[in-house]
């Protein structure tokens, strides 16, 4: 199969992704106008840091102009979660060169590693029950992740700029509510996707630790707070499934 | 320098680790403080404002966050529950 065939292919799979890309991307882009940002300044982070958990996480940092090693710390940590998600990816690109797979790894986030991973492990099944169908190779498995992250890449930053744009029109009455637009965002998305008890009293916790842990220390007392309670959560729950395989 | 980190994230298990999979509890961990570290970025910027916790506007954001978390878990969609959460803070901050 063609590269462009199997790039449209992508594409037409990822077309829910830029229906929700859409407005968060347009969130994005207003909540950075509210917290000072510039129109070039948006456009660039959008498409440089292309996370947008991590560009959140740093908005009140860079407006309060916090320290730099506070921001490069939280940019960090909600980064991390890229590592496995490339990480699985990596298999289906097999005797891909290093330099187009380097390139392609900027469009890797969350929705744009769901959909080919799951994608290829149907096609790998396939090939599995029939092994007389040739399966795709790494180069058609990049045109298709490629259909599914590029595009879905450039409805993010046009998005995060027609957000920019939306923000300078509103009225200072609705700071409240575009205050609200991105917190509100992401704790629906958390709540969509939460599975299991541990994940949902891990936020929970986190959720109301912050506040002292940010009266206690305004630059770290949060972060410090929500690496606690997560770690303190995994170590709970492994030491449970130790205690539940030795017994 | 942070766009440089969130590239390395992506690029650097594309070069060094292929083909191998991520120990589960170590996958676990990194779930679990992205996470928690989204919940306290939530708690931080609905509540506070730089050092200071804002009292008077806390009561109705804790409202309208509550809302959008059931609306959005009843629906199974952020979005909606973005939505109806801003509109009812909104609408709160009109009253007072």
């Amino acid at each position: 199969m063609s590269f462009t065939v199997r790039f449209r292919q992508g594409m037409k799979a990822a077309i829910p992704i830029w229906i929700a890309f859409a407005p968060s991307s347009v969130a994005w882009g207003i909540a950075a106008q509210r917290h000072g940002l510039s129109l070039e300044e948006i456009i660039l982070m959008s498409a440089w840091v292309y996370s947008g958990p991590a560009q959140f996480a740093v908005l009140g940092p860079l407006a309060e102009n916090k320290s730099s090693l506070q921001v490069l710390v939280a940019g960090f940590l909600m980064n991390l979660r890229f590592l496995p998600m490339s990480t699985a990816l990596a298999p289906f690109f097999r005797g891909v060169k290093r330099l187009p797979l380097l390139l392609a790894s900027h469009v890797v986030s969350a929705s744009s590693f769901i959909v080919p991973y799951l994608q290829f492990q149907k096609e790998r099944d396939g090939t599995t029950r029939a092994p007389l169908a040739a399966p795709p190779d790494g180069y058609s498995n990049l045109a298709f992740f490629l259909g599914v992250g590029m595009t879905s890449f450039v409805v993010w930053v046009t998005g995060s700029a027609v957000g920019f744009g939306l923000a300078l029109g509103f009225p200072a009455d609705f700071d409240e509510a575009l205050r609200f637009i991105l917190p509100g965002y992401f704790a629906g998305l958390l709540v969509v996707e939460m599975k299991g008890l541990a994940m949902a009293l891990i936020c929970l916790g986190s959720l109301m630790a912050a506040l002292p842990g940010a009266l206690a220390s305004q630059e770290w007392g949060w972060l410090i707070m929500a690496i606690g309670i997560a770690t303190l959560g995994w170590g709970i729950e492994q030491w449970k499934l130790r205690a539940a395989k030795s017994s | 320098m942070m766009g440089l980190m969130a590239f390395a994230m992506r690029a650097l298990p594309q070069v060094f680790l292929a083909g191998r999979k991520f120990p589960d509890a170590l996958d676990r961990w990194l779930r679990y403080v992205s996470y928690g570290l989204i919940c306290s970025i939530i708690s931080v910027t609905l509540f506070m404002s730089g050092a200071r916790l804002e009292t008077d506007a806390a009561p109705r954001r804790a409202l309208a966050l509550t809302v959008a978390v059931i609306i959005a878990h009843r629906t199974k969609s952020a979005v909606t529950g973005m939505i109806v959460g801003a509109l009812l803070v909104l609408v709160l901050s009109w009253l007072q």
